[in-house]
């Protein structure tokens, strides 16, 4: 820890700044007042005030990973379209905030020099909400920028025009940690771990506490044992399904390996309550290997999930409403998804899961 | 500059497409900075071995704060020495994610000056993310941050970083005041933020409306909802407007209402406002015409997860209905129970959600003094297996008339 | 009632715990807090060992840090850092 300096007095507990310091005229008059919003073409969208004031936002697609550059350079944009006010979205899109109408084809031209497609609203594809994977992560189990990269250069259309049937959300986690909380997505990619930590007993010793690495196991897979006249711990193979609790306990415990780290799909799941209740994503591909840099078996497979959901849905159906009414024998058909054993869930409370009618289709 | 530019044969691949390429920011980046330099050398040998070459970094901080800064360590500190550490800021954004060029630009000189150049607009929990420096730079760089008016965010077993939606900044259909609230409450926890006092995360996300942009249902321990009590509000020359622009009512608004509360004749909607269930579609599909009642609040949920430790939750009701003004004395009352219950039971690692589940939906609802109410369930129990405290004795005098 | 201990009091207690089990008990802030209540019972209170713990890490005796769950530890150079 370094020394503070003691002629600088160091503020603590400050929080981050007001708002409102950063909220445009018309935002600030406007607060509270908006009365309805109208999406005027892919990426671009008017909102009405009931004071008749109308405020245009323009919503980009970003890398999420960006330099200090690319963030002067948004901040220029800004300065020359929009008074420099700007805003991100929870999907990692940066969103510039106009009052001048006939300045939104000129950023969007803007926009589209700099590389950064205009889009992400309504029915399209919006940004994949992702984590560090192996930029910044030391548990993940694959990419999660390149995956989304690759994934994206294929589905950019979607982002940048709105003809699906309903909104779709894609996001990825690297480990089953879920960074990015992955499990309520119409598609969910997952890295996945798939063989048992090893343990190095020497770094166990010097950095970990057997109980809690103990403790840490949901299946109580590591138990504690004695080697060489040591305290120590072992792992029970056969009871281990890869979470990797205990190695983000004890950094002795590594889990990666990458042979047999790869990539798991899971569909179905969302947020919104609107129509249907908010769901978890079911697994639909339980192992696709690693195949960088551009994972081209995981942009077939999610392709493939949008195109037969495009094809069949209705009008505001999301992914899990559709297989909810095709039911999930017929999304395995018309996807090609060949159903195994891994499919069928053996975890807790597992049986809920199971058919329990004959509501079937033939 | 004076580095070797690294040969990213695999990496280059990922500048092709039309996509933003994060590898063209690295790149950007390492064109001044060899922390950025190395980091690309590092993520291109990932690419080639397929894992990562990070190690976990538990001990690094500013001083007298317990979260904020993840620590990381190359495994490869002899090939990639610049990001031998390379350790993450979290800053605490600004809510609704809102900034001006200025304080941008402004954010931008500090990480020049002190790290690698690269960001994250945003992590997943909503900080502004610093990414990557050494630990030398931590302290000047938070006073610098201070200076400016930004703070740390949280991690590990802390009050994460609150973050909301743009709620009544830009949208028609908040519920309440999602970004003042959010301000509020992060501005009222900076002490449960900044030093970890927990089992272990406790997360905060406000959403306006049931649409729930930010996913609080999915992610927070305590996800706060916006909803309304009262009548949808009805403009019907505006529902007649969409007919007549070729909307089909009955079958794409009247008939998706999970309620079935809706008829359309052909020229005016009745709807059964009792029956509702504030789902949003029809207002999501015709929002010239429907909006939010005017009697607005929240709903409060609690106890969403990701996977990790005992199984992915969603959260589920608590309070059915709050009204959400200042100074919010009901809310931080709530949580103030919460947290003292679940600080002194709960385990290593142990999120609010699985607590629950541990001691029981009931006890905890018992323990907080909230009264069990039909709507926090989906239904009832289905099993038998009721652990019942009271019971009749022999003689007793409540056993007379039994 | 009886008489407070002083924060100071409370902080060389804690102290005294994380040094003595070092290398084989991790403490959480809520261990020990539960730990000195147990000690000083109602001479102590949520607010001293607030205030106790706060003056331990701002001193720089001890230090917060996370494996998976925050704790708070006599200072040392990690592993991955040597």
């Amino acid at each position: 820890m370094p020394e503070v300096q003691p002629k600088q007095k160091r503020k603590t507990d400050i929080g981050p700044p007001h708002y409102e310091k950063f909220l445009p005229p018309i935002i600030k008059e406007n607060y509270g007042k908006w009365k309805y919003h109208e999406v005027l073409k892919p990426g671009v969208m008017v909102t009405v005030s009931e004071t008749g004031a109308r405020l245009y936002t323009v919503r980009a697609g970003s890398p999420r990973l960006l330099s200090i550059d690319k963030i002067r350079a948004y901040a220029d944009l800004a300065d020359k379209y929009c008074n420099g006010y700007l805003r991100f979205t929870s999907r990692h899109n940066v969103e510039f905030l106009l009052t001048d109408e006939s300045k939104i084809d000129p950023l969007i031209r803007a926009l589209d020099a700099l590389g950064h497609p205009v889009g992400g609203m309504a029915n399209s594809i919006s940004s994949i909400v992702h984590t560090q994977g192996w930029v910044h992560c030391h548990s993940s189990a694959t990419d999660a920028s390149g995956v989304v990269k690759a994934v994206m250069d294929d589905l950019i259309l979607y982002f940048t025009e709105m003809k699906l049937p309903a909104k779709l959300r894609i996001a990825l986690a690297c480990c089953l940690n879920m960074c990015g909380a992955v499990h309520c997505s119409d598609i969910a990619i997952l890295g996945i771990h798939r063989r048992p930590p090893k343990v190095n007993r020497d770094r166990l010793k010097a950095t970990c506490e057997i109980p809690s690495v103990v403790s840490a196991c949901p299946t109580a897979a590591v138990r504690p044992v004695t080697v060489d006249g040591q305290p120590s711990v072992e792992v029970i193979e056969e009871r281990c399904m890869f979470c990797a609790n205990c190695f983000t306990v004890c950094p002795a415990m590594p889990i990666n390996d990458p042979l047999n780290d790869g990539v798991s799909i899971w569909v179905g799941g969302k947020v919104s309550n609107a129509r249907s209740e908010p769901m978890f994503s079911k697994l639909a591909i339980p192992f696709i290997p690693n195949n960088p840099p551009r994972w081209p078996e995981v942009v077939e497979a999610v392709r493939n999930l949008v195109e037969v959901w495009a094809r069949n849905a209705r009008k505001y159906e999301r992914m899990g409403e559709w297989i909810n009414r095709i039911g999930w024998p017929r999304f395995f058909e018309m996807t090609g998804i060949p159903f195994e054993k891994v499919h069928i869930d053996d975890f807790k409370h597992a049986g809920t899961t199971f058919k329990r009618s004959t509501h079937l289709t033939y | 500059m004076a580095e070797k530019k690294r040969s990213t044969p695999q990496l280059d691949e990922l500048e092709k497409g039309s996509w933003p390429s994060f590898v063209k920011e690295i790149k950007t980046a390492a064109e001044k900075n060899p922390m950025a330099n190395d980091l690309l050398g590092q993520l291109e040998r990932s690419y080639e071995d397929k894992i990562s070459h990070w190690k976990h970094g538990g001990i690094v901080g500013v001083l007298g704060y317990g979260g904020g800064i993840i620590g990381r360590y190359s495994d490869l500190p002899e090939e990639f020495p610049n990001v031998s550490h390379f350790h993450t800021i979290r800053i605490n954004q600004p809510a609704g994610w809102f900034y001006t060029s200025d304080v941008l630009r402004k954010l931008c000189d500090i990480w020049e000056k002190h790290g690698s150049g690269l960001t994250n607009m945003h992590g997943s929990t909503g900080d502004l993310v610093f990414l990557g420096t050494k630990t030398d730079e931590l302290e000047p760089t938070f006073n610098e941050l201070t200076d400016l008016g930004f703070d740390l965010g949280g991690s590990g077993s802390d009050v994460r970083t609150p973050s909301c939606c743009c709620g009544m900044a830009r949208c028609e259909w908040a519920c309440y005041d999602t970004m003042a609230l959010t301000y509020f409450l992060t501005m009222h926890y900076q002490d449960e933020l900044h030093r970890p006092a927990f089992p272990y995360k406790w997360k905060f996300k406000m959403s306006g409306c049931p649409n729930d942009c930010v996913a609080a249902i999915a992610r927070s321990d305590m996800s706060i909802i916006g909803t309304w009590r009262d009548d949808i509000q009805v403009d019907e020359a505006a529902v007649t407007e969409y007919a007549k622009s070729g909307v089909d009512i009955q079958k794409d608004v009247v008939g998706n209402c999970p309620a079935k509360c809706m008829e359309w004749d052909g020229k005016k909607i009745k709807i059964d406002n009792k029956a509702c269930v504030k789902c949003m579609h029809c207002i999501n599909a015709m929002p010239k015409a429907l909006a939010p009642g005017k009697d607005r609040g929240a709903c409060i949920l609690i106890g969403a997860k990701a996977p990790i430790v005992e199984g992915a939750l969603l959260s589920s009701v608590l309070i059915p209905f709050i009204k959400l003004v200042p100074p919010y004395k009901e809310l931080t009352d709530l949580v103030e129970k919460i947290h003292e219950l679940w600080a002194e039971n709960g385990k290593n690692r142990e999120r609010v959600g699985e607590f629950i589940q541990r001691i029981g939906m009931g006890n905890f609802l018992e323990a907080i003094g909230v009264e069990p109410t039909p709507e926090m369930v989906a239904h009832p129990r289905e099993n038998p297996y009721v652990f019942y405290e009271e019971y009749f004795e022999e003689d007793s005098e409540d056993n007379k008339n039994a | 009632m009886a008489e407070q201990v002083t924060v100071q009091e409370v902080s060389d207690a804690m102290y005294k715990m994380i040094k003595d089990s070092m290398g084989q008990k991790k403490w959480k802030a809520t261990d020990l807090t539960k730990a000195v209540t147990e000690l000083f019972g109602d001479r102590c209170n949520k607010d001293l060992t607030k205030a106790a713990i706060r003056d331990l890490i701002e001193n720089g005796k001890c230090v917060y840090t996370y494996f998976g769950g925050s704790f708070i530890e006599i200072p040392h150079r990690e592993g991955a850092e040597n």
